[in-house]
């Protein structure tokens, strides 16, 4: 998935595939990039959504490095409905949790119901 | 950390700075492969063209663009801290957007997890025909010193 996004980007940082220089560059390990990790929780909120409604917006704080190959866990809570523009909308609370139980990504996303 | 602030007029004077408007176009093959990375599954059907297309295609679209505006390289490693997708309607299959990055913000921390830090916040934003706003996408990225970060860290941990 990771070779994957970095050829979709055409970019391709050292510390995404050589262990060696991500931990010379204070890195556990080879890590997640990023702006994946802003496209699993889309794709997190897009599965819960079901066809219901449509993704607005989503945003993603990187806390933590999360190591290539550790499993992660996405978390999400809707924090407020509400209806704007003649629309339904929702906030959710999102998170990415690492091995530890810690979360490496803090997220936030809006969407729009049908 | 730097005897002085790196935060120089020459530095500051890139915010605003916008890189010209190019266009991008979702293609089927983009939104593809968006979705081969985001979900792991190869899709059995494509939308049709103006058939709305899920947000993964701005990643696509990025790439299209050429990248995010161009930022100096001020400290010796840099790193991804924030990032965010934005859109007013779904990206529709097989439009053709104009897109333009630039430089939003550039701000400076002392302490901190990175020790003295340089956070860049970068746009790019994708208009339709109209020029009425279809999508933003956003970044922030910090340039550190990975050895004044570990300095950071012990201090952090000796503190307790």
């Amino acid at each position: 998935m990771v070779i994957r996004y970095c050829a979709l980007q055409w970019t391709f940082p050292v510390f995404f595939y050589d262990p060696e220089a991500a931990r010379a560059m204070g890195m556990p390990g080879t890590i997640i990039p990023g702006p994946l990790k802003v496209g699993l929780l889309y794709r997190a909120v897009d599965e819960w959504l079901g066809g219901a409604g449509w993704v607005r917006q989503v945003r993603a704080a990187h806390r933590r490095p999360d190591p290539t190959n550790d499993p992660i866990d996405i978390a999400g809570r809707v924090a407020r409905v509400y209806e704007e523009d003649g629309k339904r909308r929702a906030d959710l609370e999102l998170a990415i949790i690492n091995q530890e139980g810690q979360p490496s990504v803090r997220g936030f996303a809006v969407v729009e119901f049908h | 950390m730097p005897e002085q602030s790196l935060l120089t007029d020459d530095v500051r004077a890139l915010i605003g700075s916008e890189t010209p408007a190019g266009a991008v176009q979702v293609t089927p093959r983009a939104w593809r492969h968006a979705v081969e990375v985001y979900t792991g599954r190869v899709p059995t059907e494509t939308p049709a063209n103006g058939e709305p297309v899920s947000g993964y295609a701005i990643a696509a679209l990025e790439t299209e663009n050429g990248g995010t505006s161009r930022i100096p390289d001020l400290m010796p490693n840099s790193l991804l801290i924030a990032n965010q997708w934005e859109f007013e309607r779904p990206l529709r299959m097989g439009e053709t957007l104009t897109a333009s990055s630039r430089i939003v913000d550039i701000t400076e921390r002392f302490g901190g997890r990175f020790g003295y830090s340089i956070d860049f916040r970068t746009e790019s934003v994708y208009r339709d025909a109209t020029g009425a706003v279809v999508a933003r996408s956003g970044i922030t990225m910090t340039q550190y010193d990975v050895r004044e970060a570990e300095r950071a860290a012990r201090r952090a941990e000796d503190a307790g």
